[in-house]
């Protein structure tokens, strides 16, 4: 019957590319190879999230009125909306957190020297795309947490150098976090950066597909030096690896879903008194911590400006390293890049440690 | 007549503000009194322009020490400083003190000028206390305005430093009336001894500890029962009236009920008057603890089975609260969305308190219709908190099952995975 399907189709678009594609399509095998599954593992949690944010949008009501009572109705009172909730919750923190290990180790193997600059630089804007939906995604329970750490979050914004005030009201839809922000974060998270992100994806997944997977600088080396290069097929010897590591994921969720419910909190109150203990969501929390550490004044500007700015020309540097690092262009080991990529890793994990159980 | 201003200025709680009076107006520049009292060696006379020193509402708006006692401030020796053609009065003391004060805080024109919103009805509110009435008896001993205000060294009402601050006023009466040997010529209407342990038992109360540990500067001392100025013991059927002014919804159901007829000293029959503790259930009803117990008892006693059937309301209401609260926090701990049950649990608790309310009626048809209402909120909490309980089971049941299959899958596919491997 399914062959009949195929078949029926083959003859009507022809197949062949696609079968010989399957057919040829190798990935390597080598030490690193472990590395490879994180980018399908990360595709799969945000097509996880698409599915369960879907589901959440039949009840959800993007209002500073309704909006937390929606929630409130889809955990206690839609079928089965508690796990959507929790499970689209928790695999938006796994997502961010994958797609932080999928960004090192990229970097740590080389893998966006030439020729496959454009991949990087896609992936680059992904990483940043799915910080954005996190952001926004975090204050659409309209709950008291997430309203006052998205008030800190949009005015670190407006500490942009020229841009910083008509940057927060952009954001903000006006000078303060109201029902106009819920609305803005709303249409940006369930419409703008799903069209961008999709399209993003789908170049990023041309990109990978077209030039293959990348190899260590080691193993290209000793491939050059005419060694031969042991590869897998990715049909369906690879893909039943990815699927397996899937499967895992889907557990962990499920786990996690179930004995952690994802806290709904308490209604945000606009003219409440800040609750102790506001922090943003842990993948800002480094940046968070850091700008508090900073003294009000430095170089005589406004110490949150210069974090501000720095942070900017961190992320800048990072976009573009494939046209820095010259040493991995030619395929050669570049051990100042390595050095630079595991002080951020270090520093990003030993700052999130500590703003997250600073008071 | 310094003295006297300063008095009266704290006895009102408001202050004069800054600004000097033509009334005792000071000439700036050398004060004669303070140039000789501090080098005086009797601590009493040297002590005064020491405390005048310190802050004082009247010295910060311009007063001295001649608007109060008189005599010449320019003067260089004594006896043209003493003189009694400048005025000199000396310390003011007993009614001196009431007409110096008075001279300046009962005229509303003045005030106007320094404290425009303070009261100048001082010195008539004496006049109707007990205070007030025995000084006007020749009675020195008693109370005047410096006994509470101070006299030199006055500080505003909202000073915490204040003697007349809340949280001190109790102190300051204290000082007075918790001494035996001060108030051993005083007696009571029946001709027994005035009692000294008002202050000792006030500190037990729940009054005491609300100001002292709870910062509630609302909550009574001494003068909030017995009125400041025109302090008094607050007459015996008055007593309702008085604790009705804090707890008006208490005295409104005392009211109705059959023991304001009988109740000679109202609240304070059951609650007591200086050491009022914190009410509890135990009170009611007819057990070991309980008050009702004291006039009513047996079966065929009416008030002692209305009191057992209040009690018994109250604590099954408390009891199905309780059970409910820890229901419903286990499913909270464990994740679950109990906001709703919360709300009916604080709905359920406000009928608590309403029954205990009005229980002051002393009407236990009306309270045990308050407390079956609370009882169905209750029970429709507890319904929804064994569902909760219920759909946790579900949730745990659902995820080892769904974690099985999930299991098998991993194991068929790393199966197959090796047998692809071993086939390449």
């Amino acid at each position: 019957m399914m062959q009949q399907v195929v078949d029926w189709i083959d003859e009507r678009i022809d197949l062949s590319g696609i079968r010989h594609f399957i057919a040829e399509k190798g990935v390597p095998i080598h030490t690193q190879k472990i590395w490879y599954y994180l980018g399908g593992l990360t595709l799969f949690l945000f097509a996880v999230q698409i599915v369960t944010g879907i589901l959440l949008l039949l009840y959800y009501r993007p209002s500073a009125a309704e909006a937390y009572e929606s929630v409130q109705f889809i955990v206690s009172d839609v079928e089965f909306g508690w796990l959507i909730r929790n499970i689209h919750s928790w695999s938006a923190n796994l997502l961010i957190a994958v797609a932080f290990a999928h960004f090192f180790s990229v970097f740590l193997l080389k893998s966006y020297r030439k020729p496959r600059e454009l991949t990087w630089l896609t992936g680059m804007v992904l990483l940043f795309l799915m910080l954005a939906f996190g952001f926004s995604g975090y204050l659409l329970p309209w709950n008291e947490l997430s309203f006052f750490a998205t008030k800190v979050g949009t005015a670190i914004g407006g500490a942009v150098p020229l841009v910083g005030r008509f940057l927060l009201r952009l954001i903000r839809g006006g000078d303060d976090v109201t029902g106009a922000t819920l609305s803005r974060f709303y249409g940006l998270h369930v419409a703008v950066l799903p069209a961008i992100t999709t399209a993003f994806v789908a170049l990023h997944l041309l990109l990978v597909q077209r030039q293959g997977m990348s190899v260590p600088i080691e193993v290209e080396q000793r491939v050059k030096a005419g060694e031969r290069l042991r590869q897998m097929p990715f049909f369906p010897n690879y893909i039943l690896r990815e699927v397996l590591a899937w499967y895992v994921a889907l557990a962990i969720l499920a786990a996690l879903a179930a004995f952690y419910p994802w806290k709904l909190g308490k209604k945000a109150e606009l003219f409440a008194v800040v609750p102790p203990g506001i922090r943003p969501e842990w993948y800002f929390l480094a940046m968070f911590h850091t700008l508090k550490l900073l003294p009000s004044h430095m170089l005589g500007f406004e110490g949150e400006r210069v974090g501000v700015i720095a942070f900017g020309l961190s992320a800048l540097f990072f976009v573009l390293v494939p046209f820095l690092d010259a040493r991995s262009s030619r395929s050669e080991r570049s051990p100042l890049f390595t050095a630079l990529a595991v002080f951020a890793l270090v520093y990003l994990v030993t700052f999130t440690i500590i703003g997250y159980f600073a008071k | 007549m310094f003295i006297a201003l300063r008095i009266f200025l704290a006895v009102s709680g408001l202050s004069l503000v800054t600004a000097s009076v033509a009334v005792g107006q000071t000439p700036a520049g050398r004060n004669a009194c303070v140039s000789c009292h501090t080098r005086l060696t009797d601590s009493r006379l040297a002590k005064p322009p020491e405390l005048f020193a310190q802050p004082d509402i009247h010295r910060e708006s311009g007063f001295a020490c001649v608007d109060c006692h008189g005599g010449d401030l320019a003067a260089t020796e004594k006896t043209r400083a003493h003189d009694a053609a400048h005025g000199f009065k000396g310390k003011p003391a007993g009614q001196t003190v009431i007409t110096t004060c008075v001279r300046c805080h009962s005229d509303a024109a003045l005030m106007r000028r320094f404290a425009p919103r303070q009261r100048v009805d001082q010195a008539i509110e004496y006049a109707t206390s007990v205070h007030g009435k025995r000084l006007a008896a020749g009675d020195t001993k008693v109370a005047t305005c410096a006994s509470c205000h101070g006299a030199h060294g006055i500080r505003r009402v909202k000073d915490a430093k204040s003697p007349v601050f809340p949280t001190n006023v109790a102190r300051t009466c204290a000082s007075c009336h918790a001494s035996k040997q001060h108030m051993s010529s005083y007696t009571l209407a029946d001709g027994t001894p005035l009692p000294t342990n008002q202050f000792a038992e006030y500190q037990k109360s729940v009054h005491y500890a609300a100001l002292t540990k709870g910062d509630d500067l609302s909550a009574p001392s001494c003068n909030a029962c017995h009125g400041n100025h025109g302090a008094a013991p607050p007459g015996v059927g008055s007593v309702a009236n008085v604790c009705g002014t804090c707890h008006a919804v208490f005295a409104q159901k005392f009211e109705a009920s059959v023991h304001r007829q009988i109740f000679d000293k109202g609240c304070v029959e059951c609650h007591g008057n200086h050491a009022v503790l914190k009410p509890s259930d135990e009170m009611l009803g007819t057990g070991a603890h309980a008050i009702c117990a004291t006039c009513h008892s047996g079966a065929d006693d009416k008030g002692a089975v209305a009191a057992d059937r209040m009690r018994g309301d109250i604590d099954r209401l408390k009891g199905a609260i309780d059970g409910t609260s820890a229901l419903v926090a286990h499913v909270k701990n464990a994740g679950m969305e109990v906001s709703a049950q919360e709300l009916a649990l604080a709905e359920a608790r406000s009928h608590l308190t309403l029954g205990r309310t009005e229980m002051h009626a002393s009407d236990a048809v009306r309270v045990d219709a308050i407390i079956q209402e609370g009882l169905t909120i209750v029970t429709g909490a507890d319904v929804a908190g064994q569902r909760a309980v219920g759909e946790l089971k579900f949730r745990r049941t659902g995820l080892a099952i769904s974690l099985g299959a999930i299991m098998l899958v991993v194991v068929a596919l790393g199966l197959k995975i090796r047998q692809l491997d071993r086939q390449a």
